[in-house]
């Protein structure tokens, strides 16, 4: 499991600037290795490229998953009916609305009603309400629980892992045994379990039905993998000239730990959370689908895509596929970010 | 010798905790045994009946007797009955076992069969526009969530062009082989689409560190094919993270393909859990989660073996040390 790093990340690294270079001043026969400098420095380019767009697309959706009650490209479902009074009346009054394809569908099929009006950038739901308001409001839950989820199992993690990978013994003998067990559940059934758990009919969670459930579960869920991560990296760390030099000089163990691991181990922890925050977002879609995330008439991608399902057979493909590519974007946005982040400080995800 | 005997040790050790932790979790419940009680009497409970719920369930021993009792059973397959329906646990786990099995292989084996091939191919031709193709498509694939997957295909491939109809019931691949693809096609292409992406990554990174060995050159050198080189001296030695995932997959595709299972109407483990937890039956939990974790535990130690197959070089680093 533990494979040496060295001899894959030697190999990557002297491939991707050296080898070219190298065959071309010597070498007439060309190995395994294609030679591909001019389609490097277009790669280089993409890749600068996309990093943009990705960072735009979270500016985006961060921004407006704050702000999407007063921000002016947002419908405020009470734009598209004729009163206030006709939109605040539940969700009958929106009937009028329900179930129209996105503007641009034109090659939308829906064989039950003919030809429907088109409305909106995504169309709407079954309600009636825009898709569009409520994908980024999901995002708002979405961005809101992974992000919290992804703080504390950071924090947690790092310090289960420093202090295996520091202290080993019987400390980590515990530590490592009881990641593996946690491990050796199928994490989103784990995560059923807990947040079922919290919600049980008969404490009082159940009938206000909060966030925090969601968010300790998946707490939990991030747990193992970041602490095996960082385990792993403290090792690597502590028997370098450096910290044995401050241990020598009678530097305690949580001075060596924070002051002289932890800064080094922070570039992995960071592309790593990013990687987190990608799975984590997918993990409360995944409870979300199932029912399982905040409560109904808040908006979550998940919740969004199961709904739509039932809609989507009968031809009304945009109420599940509208949300599924926002959330699609954003978590490719991230990964994208995570990516760059690792190549950057060129460290390798551990842990796929 | 020593390494099995350790790695053993270690799994053994796996097991003992995962089958405690799920043995004595009743005791934990929120709302403690009132709840499974209620559940398998109804309300107003007799003094004896609820006496008799928990002494079936072991509630009043120490948990050290409840578990080595608990292990007896669940060796023995007798595994008893749901709180509310009355019905075998032990059935309807084996009724469930296969399905997530099939759906578990073929995802597998989907993807297994697509990714090495790209994965050698864009290793040999490392950054060609084959390889940047593969490569950036494998990165937005491992973007794919299944629930969004699952309802794409579905969209395409059932609706619109009503190639495969929705809800394909599950057949036994014996009775009625082309129904039971039909149902399966899929759910397993949706399990299939991240795996390959994460398999052709991994292999894909390894295969280019291996193709720069001197061995290959050598290879090379001596005039083996190119084929030669690339699928029996090269794809063994860069085995090593593929096989890893592999092993780790088949725990998570038993029981975590909840919503796959749901989406496509199929009663594999994941669904039986999930059910299990939503209409609170403990008991059928606690079994469902030890044969899910027991396999996974299984599978990690014959992968860990399997090192020794891959590679004969962590074969003689393990009989140094």
């Amino acid at each position: 499991m533990d494979r040496p790093e060295g001899s894959r990340e030697k190999g990557d690294r002297l491939n991707m600037s050296d080898i070219d270079v190298m065959l071309d001043d010597n070498a007439p026969v060309v190995p395994l290795i294609d030679e591909a400098a001019p389609a490097k420095v277009r790669v280089r380019k993409r890749g600068r490229v996309t990093k943009w767009l990705a960072i735009s697309w979270m500016v985006f959706i961060t921004v407006s998953s704050i702000g999407a009650e007063s921000l002016p490209y947002i419908n405020h479902s009470c734009d598209q009916f004729a009163s206030i009074g006709e939109c605040t009346t539940a969700t009958h009054a929106n009937i009028r609305l329900a179930e129209r394809p996105p503007a641009w569908a034109g090659f939308s099929d829906s064989p039950q009603k003919g030809e429907p009006a088109r409305f909106g950038l995504m169309g709407t739901d079954k309600n009636g309400f825009d898709l569009f308001a409520r994908s980024l409001l999901g995002a708002r839950t979405s961005l809101i629980i992974a992000g919290l989820a992804i703080t504390f199992g950071l924090a947690i993690g790092t310090l289960l892992g420093m202090i295996a990978g520091y202290f080993r013994g019987w400390v980590d003998v515990v530590i490592e045994n009881l990641t593996n067990v946690l491990l050796s559940f199928p994490a989103l059934l784990l995560a059923i379990f807990f947040v079922t758990f919290f919600n049980d009919p008969s404490t009082a969670a159940a009938t206000t039905r909060p966030l925090w459930p969601v968010v300790v579960s998946l707490v939990i869920l991030s747990i193992p993998p970041l602490t095996r991560l960082v385990r792993a990296n403290t090792i690597a760390y502590a028997q370098r000239d450096f910290v044995v030099a401050a241990r020598s000089l009678g530097a305690k163990g949580s001075r060596v730990l924070f002051r002289e691991i932890l800064p080094n181990i922070v570039p992995t922890l960071l592309s790593f959370a990013l990687t987190g925050l990608a799975l984590l977002i997918v993990a409360e879609g995944a409870l979300a689908f199932l029912g399982l995330s905040v409560e109904a008439p808040v908006p979550t991608w998940g919740r969004m895509i199961a709904t739509g399902a039932g809609p989507l057979r009968e031809g009304s493909w945009w109420i599940s596929l509208m949300p599924a590519f926002m959330m699609f974007l954003t978590v490719l946005a991230i990964n994208l970010l995570g990516d760059v982040l690792a190549q950057r400080f060129n460290t390798r995800e551990a842990i796929s | 010798m020593r390494y099995v005997l350790r790695k053993f040790a270690q799994t053994v050790f796996v097991v003992v905790l995962v089958t405690l932790l799920t043995s004595v979790a009743l005791r934990f419940l929120p709302g403690g045994t009132d709840v499974l009680v209620a559940l398998k009497t109804g309300p107003g409970a007799t003094k004896e009946q609820a006496q008799k719920v928990i002494t079936d369930l072991g509630l009043d021993k120490p948990w050290y007797t409840q578990y080595f009792s608990w292990m007896k059973h669940f060796v023995t397959g007798d595994w008893g009955a749901t709180l509310q329906s009355n019905t075998s646990i032990a059935s309807a786990v084996k009724r469930a076992l296969p399905i997530s099995a099939y759906l578990m292989v073929y995802g597998q084996l989907l993807a297994l069969f697509t990714a090495v091939p790209v994965a050698v191919w864009s290793a040999y031709r490392h950054n060609s526009r084959f390889d940047r193709i593969a490569t950036t498509s494998a990165f937005g694939m491992l973007s794919l969530p299944n629930y969004i997957v699952a309802p794409v295909l579905m969209y395409f491939v059932s609706v619109q062009r009503k190639w495969i109809p929705y809800p394909s019931i599950y057949t036994s691949l014996f009775d009625d082989p082309v129904a039971h693809f039909k149902a399966f096609v899929l759910p397993s292409i949706t399990i299939a689409l991240p795996l390959f992406a994460g398999y052709m990554r991994l292999l894909r990174a390894d295969m280019i560190a291996t193709l720069q060995s001197e061995f290959i050159t050598t290879a090379r050198a001596k005039g083996v094919s190119t084929r030669n080189i690339l699928f029996r001296h090269a794809l063994r030695p860069s085995m090593f993270s593929l096989v890893t995932a592999t092993a780790v997959n088949v725990g998570a595709l038993m029981g975590g393909v909840v919503i796959v299972e749901q989406f496509f109407l199929l009663n594999g483990m994941g669904r039986l859990t999930v059910e299990s937890i939503f209409s609170r039956e403990y008991p059928s939990v606690q079994y469902a989660v030890v044969v899910l974790a027991l396999i996974y535990v299984a599978v990690n130690f014959v992968a860990d073996m399997a090192y020794a197959w891959i590679d004969p070089r962590v074969r003689a680093r393990r009989a140094i040390g």
